[in-house]
């Protein structure tokens, strides 16, 4: 007699069901940077999103200003001095009314060098004292270009400031886009570019009214232009409007035309300071779509970026080409393949380069570069092999070894994702021994059991899968041995109760299965050897095979 | 329901029967409230009454629970296609309450409140924030306008308990949609108010009556601060830091003589700040090391003081390990050179670890009083909390990058501990449990593999130096904790030690077992049971020949010990004599053990309360039976005369947790049994047909076990005895349901092998008509796998022709429409090696029918089904099994179905004279092709390339060609 019929309702959902995330669907992914931020955003400290304009190392007429500003800092006194300052220049300016140029142009001098002149300003002041409508005032037709200039600067160091400051300036948008135009003197649109990137980087609803005025395509259009301090500050600008969360600025962005060919041009040519800039327009674009992607690949974007990540030294620079490239390797396969493709004039090529990077003493150009590779090593087994052969690993367990936990996370997947088959053949959560013999050879182990003990869910979940996979497929049921012989059972044990069900489940079982009591009776109860019958990927409990 | 003095009166005066000591008046006004739930209105009709000032307090208590019970069961709306019995609070009145708790929260005494808190939480975990956006902001504009501390703790209580879900959820884009929505709205406000709190702090010194609540009001801002920082840290907080550091490391060091507790066995307010301050510089350190790290030499020394100054009172548990936790953290991370000094290192180990590791007075009356939380932490790994586990924690954290120096100082502290209590053995005690405690938890967990052993000491020298002469003591009750201590130890090195002396050590072990002490003879048990399991390779390390002659001693200790105060149901006990069961050679021991296990199966039915002790009861009564009966069948009749008498006050009883043992007990005798069986069995036979039986869940595999085992056994009585339409309507509704069509299968496979056909043809179409209906309207994967290994069974059995004609009897043609549209797709996705070769043999014996019946357009798609469930491994071409189990069915309380595994059922095949299907397949294939030439060219057609190929290969292997 049997009972055909296979899995009864305990066996599908204790013993398969709850465990559906084995490493092959978590590991073995790629991963974008979350859509919805809550972490402090990290280009701020590298490059802040609103920049103030100092000194105009053209000018040497600062004087007063600048001594103001030199014992003001730490001089209440002074300060105070500088704010009254502030006020009467405010005055003054009101005070010669519409006409005159040559005067107000001098009124304006006397203003701009006192918003310039310290880290902090007295932008608030002037904005108090009604500084903003006369400063639209001066922006109007007809303007002499040193007027216009000196306006524009003096709205950028405004909208510099606090968020109700820069919302002051709202006013001038129009004005400052219209100035964007070709015909005008170059330095007065790089100004108005300027001013109108401190607006973008304020908030979402500024940008959307940017975008409803059209400063996209003025700003982009810039990007061409000869001047390099120009396309500089047009292309941060432009940075600062795309960068969402809507994806709405940036697709606009890519559909205009030459856009694809001049960007590329860019990132060619330009030097480090302009490829900052332009490199940052590249992070946003691509992370908003693969299509984006795809037209950057085909333009030609991958054998300059991948060159500079291979020889940069300078971190602003590094951070968003790694990021780029990083969005880049987190679509399909054939872009991996193309990025793979572009460093292959490189000597060590793209796996070269993420090395270098790793062994960096740069804490958030490793994650970054950790993260990249991670998302080369989830996809085919092709790219798996290239990563695990191309250097990067030695830095990778270094570091999963050593370093702080986000650096050590990012490390984590990279390595698990080189042991598991790629999922799209069918071979789900199949390990690649090869890799995972050599890994767990060189003391990977330790760190992914430090992982499962890490208050973080996700690492805990990483660091309780690899385990799995090591228990699982390691020949001889050498795997149960070394979890055990590193303390993992102790770590698992204390997941068995976590408010966490897929952790507390996964802990409970992985215990049960490779540790837990047996009553010692049939060979199909015995744990650990059972799996053999089934060949080592599929242990039986993941049939739904082993209670009846 | 209406709001009205009728119904206030009405229902207060049910409340306050609830609270009746008497059960028949309690029972009704239970009953009388359970209805009256049903109508809407009730929820907030019994808000109402928990706020009205002028009822009786204990009604309004009762009403508040009443109320968060309600919310508990019917605030969740029910999936729709499911249906529910319970009637769920519809959306207006939700509306209702949710715009009404939080004022009825803040207004109610502190009883209450913790109720309706309760309430709001669960409503929240269902609603908050995207269906209760008023939520946030009216807490948050609460506690700007509330000034006294009991409002603020309550809301603030609130704001912790519907946070805490950031805690355990794992990242996603709608888990961080809502974690910025409580950013914006809590952040600003919960800095305020812990800093406004913090002024008063300062200001109060002297004043206890106005600190405690606000230290309270503190350590609730310090939860959520770790609830809300627990994913990633928050722009927010890490733009104020400075401003929450600051705070923290003022009341790390606070200290005031007024707030501290009497009571040792109390936590003070401080120190319970303290705790939770502990936590999030802890959480802090694990993730944002980088930003954290300006202040962690600060921390690190508030620690390290408080560390030293911290009294081993109870009250300070939770402060003293918080606070070694995070000492561990830093010890294991980038900043460990912090404690790489040698002379940091000592005092860490000397000050912290060694006090915090040492036996305190509570774990000895523990040891004494309440054995069983003694070995659930000692034992057990619930000592997730405790101070000696945390104190271990520390060392290896220390180890985990100065390992060489802690090994050798923890060397060298174990000696001296040895040596002190060489010195004065009764006097210094202590020391060596503090030793042997110290090898045991600083080793690497151990499983049974044993491949973890210590580095501490030399482990030989240590176990015949230290443990064997505690084992070897002739008074099993001296010293009591070093016995239990030393068990431990071997327990834990169980591999470890020798064959040859862990059997010279068994009389000892054996003679532990009657110990007085609970926790000796209870690790006793357990290091016996432990040892008897071990395997190497296969074979268990300790055969029966070894136990043989032990045994009498051993069984005579064994239910001794279920004779001593308070281990009267002592687990470990039962779970070694399972152990011993199933290993000894028994023989003249069988009747007294049975005679032994059915005594206490007797007693415990009167009252089972210890559901592992029973478990284990069983699965002894099923290992004795198993290993008795297997040597001689004729025992059986012993067992059946001891048991059925027990077993039929089970039923008689209706003892409901023991129900599901008896009847997998019984089938595995009647299993036992070679037909004819007595008429015993027969007479209760149609007593387990009786509905009632069925509907409780967990009887269900028990009693289709058992079922089956009569069908086998004796299927000629039951079809004589007119019984079959009453087992196959078990099967019908079995097989009505999601979760157990299975077992009505199994009912029906059962049936069908062991019955002729002519007494199954008269119910034949019914069963399909059953199966049929219940396919057209409820299919899932499952059932449809079920169904076509049932017709192919019943093919193989009573051949391919009669399969069809029944079908077709139900409707003409309805064999071929089953055949295209269910049998053929589905077939590929089988599983189970038995069923496997049963589905492709059976859908290869369709061919030749299928030609004679000009069918033949159907032979090359079975057949390529049939060859990919033959070439493809399992795992490629079956899919998960996506069908929801039916959810009411599961509901509510039911005693649960354990499976008895020394009563495992063997699996049989019905096919064992083919032992090959791909032969099977060949031979048949090349049979029909005889016959009817055109096969090839169809199955040419209908065949995948590779699988043509796969036949092909078949073919050549068996030497046979397709015409």
């Amino acid at each position: 007699m049997m009972n055909h019929g296979g899995d009864g309702p305990a066996a599908t959902n204790l013993r398969r069901d709850p465990f559906k995330t084995s490493v092959g669907k978590g590991a073995g992914q790629r991963r974008r940077q979350a859509a919805i931020t809550i972490g402090k955003d990290r280009r701020d400290s590298v490059v802040r999103a609103k920049r103030l304009r100092r000194a105009d190392p053209a000018d040497h007429g600062d004087g007063d200003a600048m001594q103001l500003a030199a014992v003001a800092a730490d001089d209440d006194v002074a300060y105070k001095l500088l704010e009254d300052s502030t006020a009467a220049a405010v005055l003054n300016l009101k005070n010669i009314g519409k006409k005159a140029t040559p005067k107000k142009v001098e009124a304006l001098q006397t203003l701009r060098r006192l918003l310039s002149c310290s880290a902090y300003p007295p932008v608030h002041v002037a904005v108090q004292a009604g500084v903003v409508p006369l400063l639209v005032d001066c922006l109007g037709f007809g303007a002499s270009e040193d007027q216009l200039f000196e306006a524009a600067w003096c709205l950028t160091n405004i909208a510099s400031g606090d968020p109700e400051q820069t919302r002051a300036v709202e006013p001038a948008l129009p004005l400052l886009i219209l100035h964007l135009g070709e015909k005008n003197p170059a330095r007065v649109v790089e100004q108005c570019a300027w001013a109108l990137g401190n607006v973008a980087g304020e908030a979402e609803d500024l940008r959307d009214w940017l975008l409803r005025q059209g400063a996209l395509s003025a700003l982009a259009r810039n990007l061409s232009s000869p001047i390099i301090t120009l396309v500089r500050t047009a292309a941060w600008a432009l940075s600062n409007l795309i960068k969402g969360p809507n994806s709405r600025a940036a697709t606009e962005l890519m559909k205009m035309d030459g856009i694809v060919d001049t960007l590329v041009r860019l990132v060619s040519n330009g030097d480090d300071e302009l490829v900052v800039e332009v490199a940052w327009v590249l992070v946003y674009v691509t992370s908003m779509s693969d299509l984006h992607s795809s037209q950057l690949i085909h333009a030609g974007l991958l054998p300059p970026l991948v060159a500079r990540l291979a020889v940069s030294h300078h971190q602003p620079l590094l951070t968003p080409v790694l990021r780029t490239i990083g969005n880049i390797v987190a679509s399909d396969n054939s872009k991996c393949d193309a990025v793979l493709a572009a460093g292959q004039s490189l000597p060590g090529g793209i796996n070269g380069a993420l090395a270098r990077i790793l062994e960096t003493e740069h804490r958030t150009l490793q994650k970054e570069a950790a993260w990249v590779v991670s998302n080369l090593a989830a996809g085919s087994i092709l790219h798996k092999r290239a990563v695990f052969n191309g250097g990067a690993v030695s830095p990778l367990l270094y570091l999963l070894a050593t370093s702080t936990f986000d650096v050590r996370k990012e490390a984590a997947y990279a390595l698990g994702n080189l042991c598991v088959a790629p999922r799209d053949q069918g071979e789900e959560g199949k390990p690649i021994l090869e890799h995972l013999n050599v890994l767990v050879d060189r003391g990977c182990l330790m760190g992914f059991i430090a992982l499962v003990k890490s208050p973080d869910l996700e690492s805990a979940r990483l660091g309780l899968q690899f385990l799995e996979l090591v228990m699982r497929a390691l020949p001889d049921g050498k795997g149960p041995k070394l979890v055990e012989k590193l303390d993992g059972i102790a770590a698992m044990e204390e997941l068995q109760f976590h408010a966490n069900e897929e952790l507390r489940i996964m802990s409970n079982m992985l215990i049960d299965q490779y540790f837990g009591e047996d009553y010692g009776l049939e060979e199909e109860f015995v744990s650990g050897d059972a799996r053999t019958q089934y060949g080592p990927e599929y242990p039986p409990w993941r049939r739904g095979g082993l209670a009846a | 329901m209406q709001y009205t003095q009728e119904t206030v009166k009405t229902l207060s005066q049910c409340f306050l029967q609830t609270l009746a000591t008497d059960s028949e008046p309690r029972k009704q006004a239970e009953n009388f409230l359970k209805q009256a739930a049903d109508q809407a209105g009730y929820g907030m009709v019994i808000m109402q009454i928990v706020c009205e000032p002028s009822v009786e307090e204990e009604v309004r208590q009762a009403a508040a629970v009443n109320f968060k019970n309600h919310i508990k069961f019917r605030w969740a709306t029910p999936d729709s296609d499911v249906s529910s019995s319970v009637i769920s609070i519809q959306d207006p009145e939700k509306e209702q309450i949710k715009g009404a708790i939080v004022k009825v929260m803040l207004s109610t005494p502190p009883k209450i409140q913790s109720q309706i808190s309760e309430a709001l939480a669960i409503m929240s975990q269902h609603d908050f924030p995207r269906k209760w956006q008023t939520l946030l902001p009216e807490l948050v504009s609460s506690l700007s306008s509330a000034t006294d501390y009991t409002t603020i703790n309550g809301i603030l209580q609130t704001a912790n308990s519907i946070f805490k879900l950031f805690r355990y959820k794992f990242k996603s884009n709608e888990l961080y949609i809502d974690l910025k929505y409580c950013l914006d709205g809590f952040c600003v406000p919960l800095l305020e108010i812990f800093q406004k709190t913090g002024l008063i702090v300062a200001a109060n010194t002297a004043a206890p009556a106005i600190l405690k609540p606000a230290l309270i009001c503190q350590r609730l801002c310090c939860r959520i601060f770790y609830s809300l920082n627990f994913q990633e840290l928050p722009e927010f907080f890490e733009e104020h830091i400075a401003d929450w550091m600051g705070e923290f490391h003022k009341y790390l060091t606070y200290t005031n003589p007024l707030l501290a507790e009497n009571d040792p066995e109390k936590t003070s307010v401080v120190d319970d700040l303290k705790a939770a301050v502990c936590e999030n510089i802890n959480l802090y350190m694990e993730k944002n090391e980088e930003e954290f790290q300006a202040y962690l030499s600060q921390f690190a020394t508030d620690v390290w003081g408080l560390l030293m100054t911290v009294s081993l009172n109870p009250g300070q548990d939770r402060l003293a390990t918080t606070a070694i936790k995070f000492l561990t953290t830093v010890s294991k991370s980038v900043h460990h050179k912090l404690f790489a000094d040698l002379a940091t290192l000592t005092q860490i180990c000397e000050s912290i670890v060694i006090p915090n590791v040492r036996i305190r007075e509570e774990d000895e009356e523990l040891f004494e009083m309440n054995h069983v939380e003694y070995i659930r932490r000692d034992m057990e790994g619930s000592d997730l909390d405790t101070r000696r586990r945390m104190a271990c924690e520390l060392v290896k954290g220390l180890s985990s990058h100065y390992r060489e120096q802690v090994t050798g100082m923890f060397n060298g502290y174990i000696q001296s501990m040895l040596q002190q209590y060489a010195a004065n053995p009764a006097q210094n005690w202590k020391a060596k449990d503090c030793a042997i405690y110290l090898v045991v938890s600083l080793a690497p967990k151990q499983a049974s593999s044993g491949a973890a052993g210590t580095d501490l000491v030399n482990f030989e020298q240590f176990f015949s130096s230290q443990i064997v002469p505690e084992l070897r003591e002739k008074d099993v009750n001296s010293n009591s904790l070093l016995k239990a201590d030393a068990l431990k130890f071997l327990t834990t090195f169980r591999t470890q030690v020798p064959k040859h002396l862990t059997l010279e050590l068994m009389p000892q072990l054996i003679g532990f077992l009657v110990a007085e002490s609970n926790v000796v003879h209870s690790y006793a048990a357990l290091a016996i049971e432990k040892l008897l399991a071990i395997k190497d390779g296969k074979q268990t390390r300790y055969t029966s020949a070894c136990l043989t002659p032990y045994l009498q001693p051993l069984f005579a200790n064994l239910f001794g010990a279920l004779k001593l105060p308070e281990s009267q149901e002592n687990a470990y006990v039962m779970r070694c004599i399972m152990r011993v069961l199933s290993i000894a050679d028994i023989g003249p021991f069988a009747v007294q053990c049975l005679g032994e296990l059915t005594k206490i199966l007797a007693e415990v039915c009167k009252n089972p309360s210890n559901p592992s002790f029973n478990h284990y009861l069983f699965e002894a009564v099923a290992a004795l039976l198993r290993n008795a009966c297997e040597k001689d069948p004729g025992q059986v009749a012993t067992f059946e005369n001891l048991l059925f008498p027990v077993f039929q006050t089970v039923l008689e009883n209706d003892v409901t947790e023991f129900a599901p043992y008896v009847f997998q007990i019984m089938a595995q005798l009647l299993e036992t049994r070679r037909p004819p069986i007595p008429p015993t069995y027969l007479h209760i036979f149609p007593a387990l047909l009786t509905p009632l039986l069925w509907q409780r869940q967990a009887n269900v595999p028990g009693l289709v076990r058992l079922l089956q085992a009569y069908l086998q056994k004796a299927p000629q009585e039951i079809n004589q005895g007119n019984q079959l339409t009453q087992v196959l309507g078990v099967f019908g509704k079995l097989v009505g349901s999601k979760n157990s069509d299975h077992q009505g299968f199994f009912i029906l496979n059962t049936v069908v092998e062991n019955l002729s056909f002519e007494a199954l043809s008269p119910y034949m179409p019914e069963i399909w008509n059953v199966l049929f209906t219940r396919l057209q309207f409820r299919s899932t994967v499952k059932f449809t796998k079920s169904l076509i290994i049932f017709a192919s069974l019943f093919g193989v059995k009573h051949g391919p022709q009669r399969v069809i004609e029944t079908i077709n009897s139900v409707q003409p043609e309805l064999f071929t429409t089953i055949l295209d549209k269910i049998w053929i797709p589905n077939l590929t996705f089988i599983s189970g090696d038995i069923e496997t070769k049963l589905c492709s043999v059976f859908a290869t014996m369709l061919v030749a029918p299928l030609f004679q019946s000009s069918k033949e357009m159907l032979v090359g798609k079975l057949m390529n089904s049939v060859m990919t469930l033959l070439v493809k491994p399992e795992e490629e071409r079956v899919e998960e099994d996506k069908d929801v189990p039916d959810m009411d069915e599961v509901a509510g309380y039911v005693a649960v179905y354990a499976q008895l595994h020394n009563a495992a059922k063997k699996e049989d095949d019905p096919l064992k004279d083919i032992k090959d299907p791909k032969e099977f397949v060949a031979k048949t294939l090349a049979g029909v092709s005889q016959q009817y030439r055109n096969l090839s060219a169809i199955l040419q057609q209908g065949l995948e390339p590779a699988n043509m190929t796969a036949l092909g290969q078949f073919c050549g292997a068996y030497g046979v060609t397709l015409g």
